[in-house]
């Protein structure tokens, strides 16, 4: 932002966390920190060994044997139904008859500590028949073994224009998965209540789907299950339908033994069992002209989806949304595969297949202009979405308010660009065993769930006769600040310091039926939702208000903590013991829909983005050619969020998207052995980015003066996601070093994660290239 | 003898008798209610449970040794006689929050917030300490993994940090405390036993006399079996307390450093009687692993992945171990490990220093690590050499490796095809084709044999690029 804000303005400055204080000191409490309940009993998982098999007994006396152990529960045993798929039916808390993955939970110990727990588990024996797993994703693709059938998005005659096209290209490249690695892993603690109730504290960014399933599994109605989360340690998508096993199983032991049980992962077992990010094997054939200019593009997107369903037909709905990336192809078909492997279920992920979406058309760009001995930047620029005729999506929503043009003349300029690429090209022209590689990418992300009836959300506000005021809305917080953001929102509009808001735990209790917090759209909804509830308090307010002041309503303004018409004030405090004493209601519920949207499932066509987010990140990284090792130099990003809420909090998605995507792309590894069995399952061998992974040189910038066209809560955008794919531009850099140990007109062949093997990997075939 | 482990926590002395000894920091802490310390992997890799350890300073020093580690990796009676200092015991139980806490939240390097109480704790262990670049600041959180932040505004917050002078109460702290660890420990719970002798002649003792019970240094590996393999040892005998096994000393013919020594300290020595092991060393672990990781532990354990041995085998360095029955004997650091996880250790041995000469003057020492990570990675590849060239001829080579065979290997034919050749690459070419034959690599999670074997063997080019071409940048750190 250009402007500095008044240090009070509620929105459009950077606030605190509200929590940041609390977690510093360590006062603020994750569910393993609450303090334990009389009677707490403690939780262990008994998984498969076997990739896929068919069960032919589980054994659990020796476990039930063991002083201090309380119950082994299994499927049988689960009182209402065993069912905790998200989307389709069919995906058993606890395995029946058949075990599908390595890691898949059993059956489930509750002893009365967590040593007891895991050493009656390892006593607990499960007897099975192997049965042939697939693996691999290319196994997958080539036996057509899916979990659901392919889905197509088409526009034009991509066929007869492919033939046509001067030039005719065909690429492919595997991505890699992705653990969450949030920090705090899987935790729930389930309280059995009077008659049947639950009360479960979840780790959850989906309250209403562990309240739904735990209602399933219990076989009660939803009323009698309460969810509640007051904040999480991190979850990037990895708590929203996988937080349902850990609850379920958290409840269903709860109402065996009728005691507090809690279930509390040690990152081992999370990793082994949990769904992670697909990784997808990602082909296209385009046709562009003399100029690299795509006439027309058939790709296929095909994603291993592991043993179940799950939210793969979102995650694979949006790679295929994304798979234009900020390009416009004026014939296009594109083809998804839910491909199953006998690997762990994969699940929502920030950007939620976007990202892999989009390293397909970055991957293409960059193919195409290396293969035309093109500028890379150029062909990119040359693809962008333009003017009607150049503006039609592969769903046909048209591209309104597309920022990227403008943007990346901004941050060639702020970068120094042109002069940076000079000096990469004459470093590398040295010929050392160093190299550097510089990119540019952008990043044009739709912002809304795909699915229209997601794109709800209620809040919840109390205004007490001391003017503080209790805000609760269905959005969680699990570090990305929604909790300051939304009481942000409420300050700005009862003109109050930020400290009377006081944000509250997610509880199901209070707002029902609710989307997860996901698709970015956190702030969108909730902040929205806030607002209105707060806008309805404030007009009843406002009554009171010009009655007591003796001014029309329209003269009433509520700022700085206090109520004005002209130049009588009441402070707002005052003003609701007036409203109590006058029998004016101060709590209001709020309810927001996101308008315009709309979206065919069955044609795939429609607007299912409300808007679009875009950014630009230009990276320089270094390699080492005798090794693969690699080091980022310098990253600028310009990224557009509208009229920014928070600049600090905005800031922080930025960065920390930006690195969490560099880990995907570079360093993030899942290996399964030949058995399928996860090797990399805690982080002495599944490496995250460290602070010496980010780029020294690290430049963010805000799009300055940019509110969102369309009315969203004070003009913001959604940042959750999108700055994530900003790192696609450090892969792209790397391909760029690489490819100057090669010829012109060299593609190298560098599959994600870009580890250092696949570096030297690439390295050596550039130069047997040569 | 005492039977009960007496310690201070935030201040305040406690006595514990009643938690089994292999029961972690970590979670006796948590169940204490102090839940700012986090479990985010018990295994010492994320640093979401980094508490402050003071160890009193010996005899005519006032106050502690302060040190950041992973409370995940100590076990409780190993702070016997030691302070811990929690996030709680930082903000003096919330009502003064240290420099570290605000400036983490005035920076807004919190997000989730699950791993900030580490890093205030990292925070605090750097603000102890005077001398500090912007290469230390980020060795100082390189064991602290954060999901949200991307890390920059926590190098905000570290750099802002001041200098912290000693609590005036910690001298007399540290008294206290160095009077409870003058006498040995004998910590019984049932049937397990925690033994902490105080000088070698008891450990020695304690070793015939129990040679099932586990031999526990730092914790740092050892500590894995317990949090990783819930295996329950039969009794554990701590060498931390010995003070014969820790400390320095440098003579002009080289260095010998008793077993016992953190890594922190070992490798400081090292770095200076050989700078070019520098770079690799700074790699090894984190902070919070250097702190209490031992240079005996980490060749006791004869992992083949232990980053110290290919230095000492590179470096001619000589082991020394002992037992009560037989004394003392020396073994050369090449022929200690005798297979996968196998030492020549007998069961009532105990190591108690390394001797390194010194090198050659002209000797060219290099030390390599390659890994998916920079920071606090296991080493895919790992590489010592020290050359020395002569009238253009090779006068000595010692080519060592970690993490190409089941053993940390010296590269026995390459060298002899080094010997006496041309430094030049030709003679690069020939010895790569050799080191292929000295090693067997193989493939796992961190990387392909084909990938190690060619590592191996580039890593030679490296060694040639900087001794030739000193001038041009052979590695990215030079970038």
């Amino acid at each position: 932002m250009k402007l500095t804000p008044p240090a009070r303005s509620a929105v459009h400055h950077p606030h605190a966390h509200d929590s940041a204080l609390k977690h510093a000191t360590g006062a603020a409490r994750y569910i393993d920190d609450m303090a334990e309940p009389r009677g707490c009993l403690h939780t262990a998982l008994v998984t498969s060994r076997w990739a896929h098999a068919r069960l032919t007994g589980i054994d659990a006396s020796r476990a039930l044997e063991l002083p201090g152990v309380h119950a082994v529960v299994t499927a049988a045993d689960i009182p209402g139904e065993n069912d905790v798929g998200a989307i389709v039916p069919g995906e058993p808390l606890l395995a029946e008859g058949v075990v599908e993955y390595v890691g898949h939970p059993v059956a489930a110990v509750a002893a009365r500590d967590l040593e007891t727990a895991r050493r009656a588990a390892a006593l607990v024996e499960v007897t099975a028949e192997p049965l042939t797993p697939v693996l691999d994703l290319r196994e997958a693709v080539e036996k057509a073994h899916y979990v659901l059938p392919p889905s197509e998005f088409l526009r034009g005659k991509p066929g007869p224009a492919l033939a046509d096209a001067p030039h005719r290209i065909r690429g492919e490249i595997m991505v890699g998965g992705q653990d969450h690695f949030y920090l705090e892993t899987q935790a729930a603690l389930a309280l059995p209540q009077e008659d049947q109730d639950m009360l479960v504290h979840s780790g959850t960014q989906h309250p209403t789907e562990v309240q739904h399933l735990v209602a399933r599994l219990l076989g009660v109605d939803m009323n009698a299950v309460t969810v509640e989360v007051r904040r999480m340690g991190g979850a990037f998508g990895g708590k929203e339908s996988q937080a349902t096993i850990i609850a379920g199983i958290a409840a269903v032991l709860a109402r065996v033994t009728g005691r507090p049980v809690k279930c509390r992962l040690d990152r081992d077992t999370d990793m082994m069992v949990t769904g992670k990010r697909h990784d997808f094997l990602l082909t296209w054939d385009v046709g562009v002209d003399d100029d690299g200019r795509v006439q027309a593009v058939e790709m296929t997107l095909a994603a291993r989806c592991g043993w179940s369903v799950d939210l793969s037909p979102g995650v694979v709905s949006r790679a295929l949304s994304h798979a234009d990336n900020a390009y416009f192809y004026p014939h296009v078909k594109l083809t998804g595969l839910f491909c199953k492997t006998n690997t762990q279920s994969n699940t929502a992920f920030r950007g939620f297949g976007g990202p892999q979406g989009m390293m397909a058309a970055e991957a293409m760009m960059d193919q195409i202009a290396r293969t035309l001995n093109l500028d890379p930047l150029e062909v990119r620029r040359r693809n962008f979405y333009g003017p009607e005729g150049r503006n039609l999506t592969p769903y046909h929503q048209p591209v309104e308010h597309f920022r990227l043009p403008e943007m990346l003349d901004e941050v060639l300029a702020s970068s120094d660009y042109a002069a940076r690429r000079k000096a990469v090209d004459a470093f590398n022209a040295k010929g050392g065993v160093l190299r550097k590689g510089l990119a540019v990418s952008p990043v044009k992300f739709g912002v809304s769930f795909n699915k229209p009836e997601m794109n709800q959300a209620g809040a919840l506000l109390h205004v007490y006769t001391d003017g503080s005021v209790s805000l609760n809305h269905g959005g969680t917080e699990m570090g990305q600040g929604l909790f300051t953001k939304v009481a942000q929102v409420v300050a700005a509009v009862f003109g109050l310091d930020l400290d009377r808001i006081r944000p509250t735990a997610t509880t199901t209790g209070k707002v029902p039926n609710t989307s997860p917090t996901a698709a970015s759209s956190g702030t969108d909804l909730n902040g929205m939702a806030a607002r209105i509830a707060a806008e309805t308090i404030r007009d009843r307010m406002a009554d009171v208000a010009a009655e007591h002041l003796g001014a029309e309503k329209s003269a009433v303004v509520f700022e700085r903590n206090m109520v004005r018409a002209g130049n009588k004030s009441v402070p707002f405090g005052e003003l609701a013991e007036l409203c109590h004493v006058a029998r004016v209601s101060l709590s209001s519920t709020g309810f927001y829909r996101t308008p315009k949207i709309h979206f065919d499932r069955t044609t795939n066509r429609g607007r299912p983005f409300f808007y679009f987010a875009h950014g630009l990140a230009v990276s320089e990284v270094a390699i080492d050619t005798l090794t693969g090792e690699w080091k980022p130099l310098r990253t600028d990003i310009l990224h557009d969020v509208g009229a920014s809420l928070n600049p600090a909090v905005d800031k922080g998605q930025i960065e920390g998207g930006f690195v969490q995507g560099l880990g995907w792309l570079t360093m993030e590894e899942l290996v399964w052995d030949k058995d399928g069995v996860l090797k990399t399952h805690a982080p002495s061998t599944y490496k995250i980015p460290t602070a010496r992974d980010v780029p020294r040189d690290l430049r963010v910038d805000l799009l300055a003066d940019a509110p969102n066209e369309e009315a969203t809560v004070f003009r913001s955008k959604a940042v959750g996601e999108p700055p994530f794919m900003l790192a696609i531009s450090v892969w792209l850099a790397l391909r760029d070093a690489v490819a100057s140990c090669g010829p012109a007109g060299h593609v190298p062949k560098l599959d994600a994660p870009a580890t250092p093997e696949r570096i030297l990997m690439a390295v050596q075939a550039a130069k047997d290239t040569a | 003898m005492r039977d009960a482990i007496r310690f201070a926590l935030n201040g305040a002395i406690r006595a514990v008798d009643d938690v089994p000894p292999h029961m972690t920091l970590l979670n006796w802490l948590r169940a204490e209610g102090l839940t700012a310390a986090k479990e985010g992997c018990a295994e010492g890799d994320c640093g979401a449970c980094t508490v402050l350890l003071g160890t009193p300073l010996p005899d005519g020093a006032e106050g502690f040794d302060w040190r950041a580690v992973n409370a995940c990796l100590v076990l409780v009676p190993q702070v016997d006689g030691r302070a811990v200092v929690t996030a709680e015991g930082l903000a003096k139980g919330g009502s003064a929050p240290h420099a570290a806490q605000t400036l983490m939240a005035e920076t807004h390097a919190t997000q989730c917030g699950y791993c900030t109480p580490g890093f205030v704790m990292a925070l605090a262990a750097l603000g102890r300490t005077p001398a500090r670049d912007d290469e230390s600041v980020m060795d100082s959180i390189a064991g602290n993994l954060c999901r949200c932040t991307g890390y920059r505004p926590i190098l905000e917050a570290a750099r802002a940090l001041p200098l912290e002078a000693p609590a005036p109460e910690e001298a007399a702290l540290a008294e206290k405390l160095r009077e409870i660890a003058a006498a040995p420990l004998d910590y019984r719970a049932g049937s397990h036993r925690f033994l902490a002798p105080t000088t070698l002649d008891d450990a020695l003792r304690l070793r015939q006399q129990f040679p099932e019970a586990w031999l526990w240094a730092g914790g740092t590996d050892q500590g894995l079996r317990v949090t990783k393999q819930f295996q329950v040892p039969p009794g554990i005998l701590y060498l931390g307390r010995v003070p014969d096994l820790r400390g320095i000393t440098e003579d002009k013919d080289g260095l010998t450093i008793a077993a016992n020594t953190p890594y922190a300290d070992a490798l400081e020595a090292l770095a200076a009687l050989a700078p070019g092991l520098d770079g690799m060393i700074r790699r090894i672990g984190a902070a919070q692993v250097r702190n209490l990781g031992t240079l005996g532990g980490n060749i006791g354990t004869a992992s083949p992945i232990g980053d110290t041995l290919p230095p000492l085998i590179a470096l001619d360095a000589e082991i020394t171990l002992v037992s009560a029955e037989r004394g003392r004997r020396t073994v050369a650091a090449r022929d200690f490990v005798t297979g996968y996880r196998k030492t020549v250790l007998d069961p009532d041995e105990l190591i108690v220093a390394i001797r390194i000469p010194r090198p050659a003057p002209g000797t060219h020492i290099a030390a390599y690590k390659i890994a998916k990570r920079v920071d606090q990675d296991i080493s895919t590849v790992a590489a010592a050499f020290a050359l020395k060239v002569q009238d253009g001829r090779v006068d000595h080579a010692r080519l060592a490796y970690g993490g190409v065979a089941a053993t940390p290997v010296r590269a026995e034919k390459a060298e002899k095809a080094l010997l006496g050749q041309p430094w030049t690459p030709e003679t690069v070419a020939a010895v790569k084709r050799a080191v292929a034959e000295d090693i067997s690599p193989m493939d796992d999670a961190r990387g392909t044999a084909a990938y190690r074997t060619a590592v191996a063997a580039n890593l030679l080019d490296r060694l040639w690029h900087e001794t030739a071409e000193p001038g041009t940048p052979a590695r990215l750190e030079a970038l």
